[in-house]
């Protein structure tokens, strides 16, 4: 590792290579070696690795280190307004994870640099006969800098099982905007909550050590671990703005704001927002189509940019 | 379980301890009132999802790993629990509720079982505001404390968990008290398997988001008759 990220290390704009090298010492819980180069080969496009720096360089935000394997792909940044904020889109062309996957994703955001993430589709999780699908998160937001991190949806499949780590951690004076929502299944072809299990865990820790934690364990087929009520939803959606910077009354005309958005769709969009247990807002919301879902996104995201920073909201370029 | 233990730890699971928990329906009001509970039989299957999805893993979990705590001293791993139960509540009524009703238990435990001083240090810790306090843990250490299984505690738990519900629904709505008593006998055999099958040692988790959102649209209500 030391060898690859220092050869990509300061380039700005860097796209970095598609390296089939797997890093040793690292859990990679499926792949057992089973003879010489077998590991690797196995390990193709399965155990995917995606690391980002971003830097703020002359008013503008940079990819300062870029570092991905297969199945990852990376393109430049892009501006999508003139504050300067760096868009990446999560590309993984191999369209989903299917049992035994392991993606993981190590972003830093350094101080004062401003970033927006999002991804070009639906993130597909596929029927396993056994193994997990995995995908874990690392991100770490410096001092003054911005996050927002706005993911397509997770679809689990019949039959699938996904395991999400995220974990975040935000310095003095960061911000995060964290989207994070999960679809019921494949609702057209009639598939709903007919995963085999699926695991989410989010943590946010603050430069003041409180925390954020959501970790929800769906294993439908035990006592403890069903759907229940939710069953009659299709999407489920956890919105979290965090800064430690602002002040109580923003958040309280941001918080009215947002119930606002939430109850404009009864019936159709169930929403609720709070003061979480870190300096901010968390948001849960409830949808019966993905229509409303990508809605609901937008309306929040546009509240919170407006709310925060007076800034319009942005067009992702996503047709 | 001696009688000694079992009147000790009564008290607390009593709904006669001025835990102040009369004045919480934990976003139950706001399920009423916006629709998603109308009957008995809708509070039945409302609470029964709350126990099973959002308080099993989380609620009950933190509640024997405190019970462990308070039986054996060591304050570290209630305060460890505590403040991932602090993380896992989104909502700030929910989360204010349960932190006045926790110190209100270690105050009075502290006060009068002296024997343990685990009790009193940890009500020195939530006074020095190191500690959350939330009702799960100081509930279990006292229960913990006083001699109670973590089975028994997390039972305990839940049974005054689902009796505050019953009784918030009898001010909400129509319920009468028969009716209640049978919603309650009906939860009893859920509360007994989760007491029973929750693992102690597994990370703490949560499904419950319908509930979870009634629960953050409290404050939002016009009328209120509780404050969570």
């Amino acid at each position: 590792m030391p060898t690859r990220e220092g050869r990509h290390k300061r380039t700005s704009r860097e796209t970095g290579p598609s390296s089939k090298r797997i890093p040793s010492g690292k859990r990679k819980p499926s792949l057992k070696k089973k003879g010489p180069g077998r590991f690797e080969t196995e390990s193709v496009g399965r155990v995917g690795e995606l690391k980002l720096a971003y830097t703020k360089r002359d008013h503008r935000t940079i990819i300062s280190h870029a570092y991905f394997t297969t199945p990852w792909k990376l393109l430049p940044p892009i501006y999508l307004d003139d504050t300067g904020a760096a868009y990446t889109l999560l590309v993984n062309p191999s369209g989903g994870l299917v049992g035994g996957d392991y993606l993981s994703i190590d972003m830093n955001v350094e101080q004062d640099a401003h970033v927006l993430i999002s991804a070009p589709s639906a993130n597909r999780v596929y029927r396993t006969e056994g193994k997990v699908s995995e995908q874990h998160v690392n991100i770490t937001v410096g001092s003054g800098a911005v996050l927002e991190w706005f993911p397509e949806h997770t679809i689990p499949f019949a039959g699938s099982r996904f395991r999400q780590v995220l974990q975040a951690t935000l310095a003095p004076g960061a911000t995060l905007l964290l989207w994070d929502a999960v679809a019921s299944g494949r609702i057209a072809s009639g598939e709903r909550w007919a995963f085999t299990d699926l695991e989410n865990s989010i943590q946010i820790t603050t430069a003041s050590g409180s925390t954020l934690l959501e970790r929800y364990v769906l294993d439908p087929s035990t006592d403890l671990g069903c759907v229940g009520l939710a069953e009659e939803w299709n999407y489920v959606a956890s919105f979290y703005v965090v800064n430690d910077a602002t002040s109580a009354e923003v958040w309280t005309g941001l918080e009215s704001k947002i119930a606002e958005i939430l109850d404009a769709r009864p019936g159709e969009v169930l929403g609720g927002v709070s003061a979480g247990p870190v300096p901010g807002l968390a948001v849960k919301v409830l949808t019966r189509t993905a229509t409303d879902l990508t809605a609901m996104l937008d309306a929040l995201w546009a509240a919170v940019r407006e709310g925060l920073w007076n800034l319009p909201p942005v067009s992702l370029r996503k047709y | 379980m001696n009688t000694s233990a079992l009147l000790e730890g009564l008290r607390f699971v009593d709904t006669f301890f001025p835990s102040g928990g009369y004045a919480f329906s934990s976003g139950l009001e706001a399920a009423v009132q916006g629709g998603a509970v109308k009957t008995s039989d809708q509070l039945a299957g409302y609470i029964e999802d709350l126990l099973r999805g959002g308080m099993s893993r989380r609620e009950a979990l933190a509640t024997k790993r405190a019970n462990r705590a308070g039986a054996t001293g060591q304050i570290s791993v209630a305060l460890a629990i505590d403040r991932t139960l602090e993380a896992t509540k989104l909502s700030r009524a929910s989360r204010l509720a349960s932190r006045q009703m926790g110190r209100q238990v270690i105050r009075v435990a502290a006060d009068q079982i002296r024997e343990k001083p685990i009790l009193a240090a940890y009500r020195d810790e939530i006074d020095a505001e190191r500690a959350p306090g939330h009702l799960a843990i100081t509930f279990g250490l006292t229960l913990g404390a006083a001699g109670w299984s973590q089975e028994d505690t997390a039972a305990a738990f839940l049974y005054q968990t689902a009796v505050g519900f019953v009784s918030a629904a009898m001010r909400l709505s129509p319920l009468g008290q028969h009716e209640g008593q049978r919603i309650l006998g009906e939860w009893l055999p859920l509360i007994e398997r989760i007491s029973r099958d929750v693992d102690s040692d597994t990370a703490m988790s949560s499904w419950s988001p319908v509930q979870d959102i009634y629960a953050m649209r409290h404050g939002a209500l016009e009328w209120r008759l509780f404050r969570s």
